[in-house]
């Protein structure tokens, strides 16, 4: 029997791989994996929003809106540079700089004293001498704003035509022409009222920035008129708290780590549909072909339908392993090439899917999963004569199966094991995808025993009535499938 | 010893009797006509011998086991309803059968080689199916059931949708069949082909045996009839059941024609003829056809000459 079985394995496996669509599907993942990155980095607006103040109250306020705007900037470097030198342990370089301490928020004087010390490259001078090999270099962001001399445009304008001469620049779309203008009066702070200009809707953080500078600077000046010295009113101004913080260190926050953990599981069972919807379809394929070419009668005359059945099984099973043992291929070829940057980020990913016990239990509900639900298109195939008629009983299951599932990644890419999560893994249909997503958030042994004894029982049933079903099936051709047939085809008859 | 034996087969489908206490068997080198108009049980038959279906009751024995796919090794189908696989060429569809019925690649793949060779497709053999002709791909199929040199070559309809030229090389192939031992059975509703081939015939109506036997022995079952030009009145010979008087007598000669009584051979009546000085100018025979037995017994439906 398992010779015949292999042989209609073999046949099948043969055929889906003559197949362009299989060649086609195989090398999309991958290509498009590869190419999101190279878009996302293509489409990212990394440019910064170019901004001129049109100080007419004698140049302080705008001094004061790009100094801060500066800080926020170098103080943003130097908390991504502090993640990065704690990521990699590289706090050696100087145990005593700001981004070698991550025990606080950030004060205004940390910052400073990060400016004093040269900045960016005073730091990175020092980091990279001690620099480990395969240590990808910091990377830092753009600055969010560029701050730009006022245009000759805007010279002498006021009210409305100030208005409509920024908006020629915004229109203009130079490279050099501002999309925010800020306009401070000449009888600031008298009058009070700054101007917002925007090309588009400007960013909260902005406005709040804007604000608190404006703010900060109207009172210092009111505190100043009031007799109160300017070195005072700065101090009055600029008193903070000391916040200090304690954080996990890069991809150890809860949330981050459980996303970090979740991915591989995520991918797989995301990776189980989708292979199990190809290679299904494909089979199916295979099935209607079988039926309106009309070569089953000469099949079965040297084969059971059991091993028709099971070999068809096992065709699309190799068409799955091997679909994933390609798509695994190139993410460790990725993984190998990028070397830090990649696989920095796969090993804690890794991590939940590395025990052997995990190994197991992934095979084992990824090869159920596949059988389980590659016997729902091997009935459908056996009960159909065309492609179309197929399409009509494949919605509802591909629906019945799939709605749930994207609930389901949902659920578990947002942390939650609520209810949906544990009736979609004790429902042997959903159970492969649902055990497979929630490796990475952990799952209790027992959960994993029972549902996978339930996915076994479920399985051997299923393999007995869809046997019958086939069996019944393969020879009823130009009979439509009622739902009266279909349901007595399921009973126990001598063929 | 008989390669198949069927005894009292009969199988049900809910209501309806698809075959009725059907026994028959083939002895090796035999080629057997399966004979019956549509819905005759013909291929229900041919079904259950191969265990496709179970019978409801019954015994079937093929070189002594019951009805299995182990047997598969000794058997050739040809089934009615033809198909391949489209995208397999014409030697990997013979190899896969071969391989299914128990061979190893290497000789599935040099007997599928000549075969082909003598199907006039040895240059096709790497040609996939679909870019086939309906004939060629008739032919693949054939050697698909050949390929293993079946002792039991069972047929169904095999002349239908083949042109005379490949109906020719078909039967060769039967017959080739035949002489190397193998006992073929063929369904068949063409007449012609049963006559010219078949060493017995088992004729089916309704799931129900109506004859089995040689042709001879089918023919026998409808009375002879001939013409004769005697001077005597040739109704009242012993054994003819009916004399009738054709066109105008020719002096004393008349031409009668002259149906026979149930079984008495037209030998006989001669014999009486010769003995009795009854004058005879001429005597023209005319044998029952199987297409009149066919009719006679089965019925004219479905049923080609």
């Amino acid at each position: 029997m398992m010779n015949n079985v292999l042989l209609v394995a073999t046949r099948e496996f043969k055929q889906i791989l003559a197949m362009k669509s299989f060649w086609l599907t195989l090398l999309i993942l991958p290509v498009a994996l590869a190419l999101g990155p190279i878009l996302g980095e293509t489409l990212a607006d990394e440019d910064a929003t170019r901004v001129t103040v049109v100080d007419r109250s004698g140049g302080s306020a705008a001094a004061a809106l790009e100094a801060r705007f500066g800080f926020e900037d170098d103080g943003e470097t130097l908390r991504s540079l502090s993640r990065y030198v704690q990521r990699y342990d590289l706090a050696a370089a100087d145990p005593q700089a700001p981004w070698a301490q991550h025990d606080r928020w950030y004060t205004p004087a940390d910052v400073a004293a990060f400016r004093q010390a040269g900045g960016l490259d005073g730091a990175l001078e020092k980091i990279e001498r001690v620099r480990p090999e395969g240590v990808p270099q910091f990377e830092p962001d753009s600055p969010s704003y560029a701050f730009l001399p006022a245009p000759a445009e805007l010279d002498g304008l006021d009210g409305a035509a100030f208005a409509d001469a920024a908006q020629d620049l915004f229109d203009s779309d130079a490279d050099d022409a501002p999309e925010i203008v800020v306009l401070v009066g000449a009888n600031y702070p008298a009058d009070p009222r700054v101007g917002l200009y925007s090309a588009n809707q400007p960013r909260a953080s902005f406005v709040a920035t804007m604000q608190e500078v404006l703010t900060g600077d109207l009172r210092s000046r009111l505190l100043a008129e009031r007799g109160i010295s300017g070195a005072e009113a700065v101090a009055i101004q600029t008193a903070a708290p000391a916040i200090a913080v304690t954080t996990p260190p890069p991809g150890g926050g809860a949330r981050e780590a459980l996303l970090v953990r979740s991915i591989v599981p995520l991918a797989l069972s995301y990776i189980l549909m989708m292979s199990l919807m190809l290679s299904g379809s494909w089979m199916l394929q295979g099935s209607v072909e079988e039926r309106s070419n009309k070569l089953l009668e000469s099949l079965l005359a040297c084969i059971t339908p059991e091993e028709l059945m099971y070999g068809k099984l096992l065709g699309a099973l190799t068409v799955g392993l091997l679909m994933i043992a390609v798509w695994a291929g190139c993410a460790a070829a990725a993984a190998y090439a990028t070397q830090g940057v990649i696989s920095d980020m796969i090993r804690p990913a890794l991590e939940p899917v590395s025990s052997p016990g995990i190994i197991l239990a992934i095979l084992y509900f990824f090869i159920a999963g596949y059988i389980g639900i590659s016997a729902l298109f091997v009935a459908v195939g056996a009960m159909v004569d065309s492609m179309s008629e197929a399409q009509g009983y494949l919605m509802p299951i591909l629906l019945a199966i799939l709605l749930p599932i994207t609930f389901l990644l949902q659920a578990v890419l947002a942390g939650r094991e609520g209810l949906i999560v544990q009736v979609l893994t004790w429902v042997p249909l959903w159970t492969p995808f649902a055990v497979l997503a929630r490796l990475g958030m952990g799952i209790e042994t027992w959960v994993l025993v029972g549902s996978g004894a339930l996915l076994a029982a479920a399985i051997a049933l299923e393999m007995i009535f869809i046997g019958r079903l086939f069996r019944a099936s393969l020879l009823a051709t130009g009979q439509k499938p009622t739902l009266k047939r279909v349901l007595g085809r399921f009973r126990p008859q001598a063929h | 010893m008989a390669v198949l034996e069927v005894s009292n087969l009969t199988k049900r489908f809910g209501d309806v009797l698809a075959v009725d206490d059907l026994s028959f068997a083939v002895a090796p080198g035999e080629i057997f006509g399966f004979l019956g108009g549509n819905g005759a049980g013909k291929t229900t038959t041919l079904r259950m011998v191969l265990d496709i279906i179970r019978p409801t009751s019954g015994t079937i024995t093929i070189l002594g086991s019951g009805p299995d796919r182990r047997n598969a090794a000794a058997i050739g189908f040809l089934p009615e309803e033809r198909g391949l696989y489209s995208g397999m060429s014409a030697i990997e569809t013979i190899v896969y059968f071969g391989k299914l019925k128990g061979m190893d690649a290497a000789t599935a793949r040099s007997r599928g080689m000549d075969l082909l060779a003598r199907f006039d497709l040895a240059d096709r053999a790497k040609s996939d199916i679909g870019d086939m002709s309906k004939g060629m791909a008739q032919k693949v199929q054939l050697a698909t059931s050949l390929v293993n040199e079946p002792e039991l070559l069972m047929l169904d309809e095999p002349f239908s949708g083949l042109d005379p030229v490949n109906q020719g090389l078909l039967q060769n192939e039967i017959l080739s069949a035949s002489q190397r031992g193998a006992a073929v059975i063929f369904s068949t509703h063409v007449m012609q082909h049963a006559e010219r081939l078949c060493d017995r015939l088992l004729l089916l109506r309704k799931g129900r045996k109506r004859f089995e036997g040689t042709l001879e022995q089918a023919r026998a079952e409808l009375p002879a009839s001939l013409i004769a030009v005697s001077k005597a009145d040739m109704g009242g010979v012993p054994g003819v059941a009916d004399a009738k008087p054709v066109g105008q007598p020719d002096g004393e000669w008349r031409e009668w024609d002259v149906k026979l009584a149930p079984g008495v051979a037209p030998e006989t009546v001669l014999e009486h003829c010769s003995a009795n000085g009854v004058a005879l100018r001429r005597w023209d025979e005319r044998r029952a056809s199987l297409h009149d037995v066919f009719v006679q017994l089965v019925g004219g439906e479905g049923v080609e000459k």
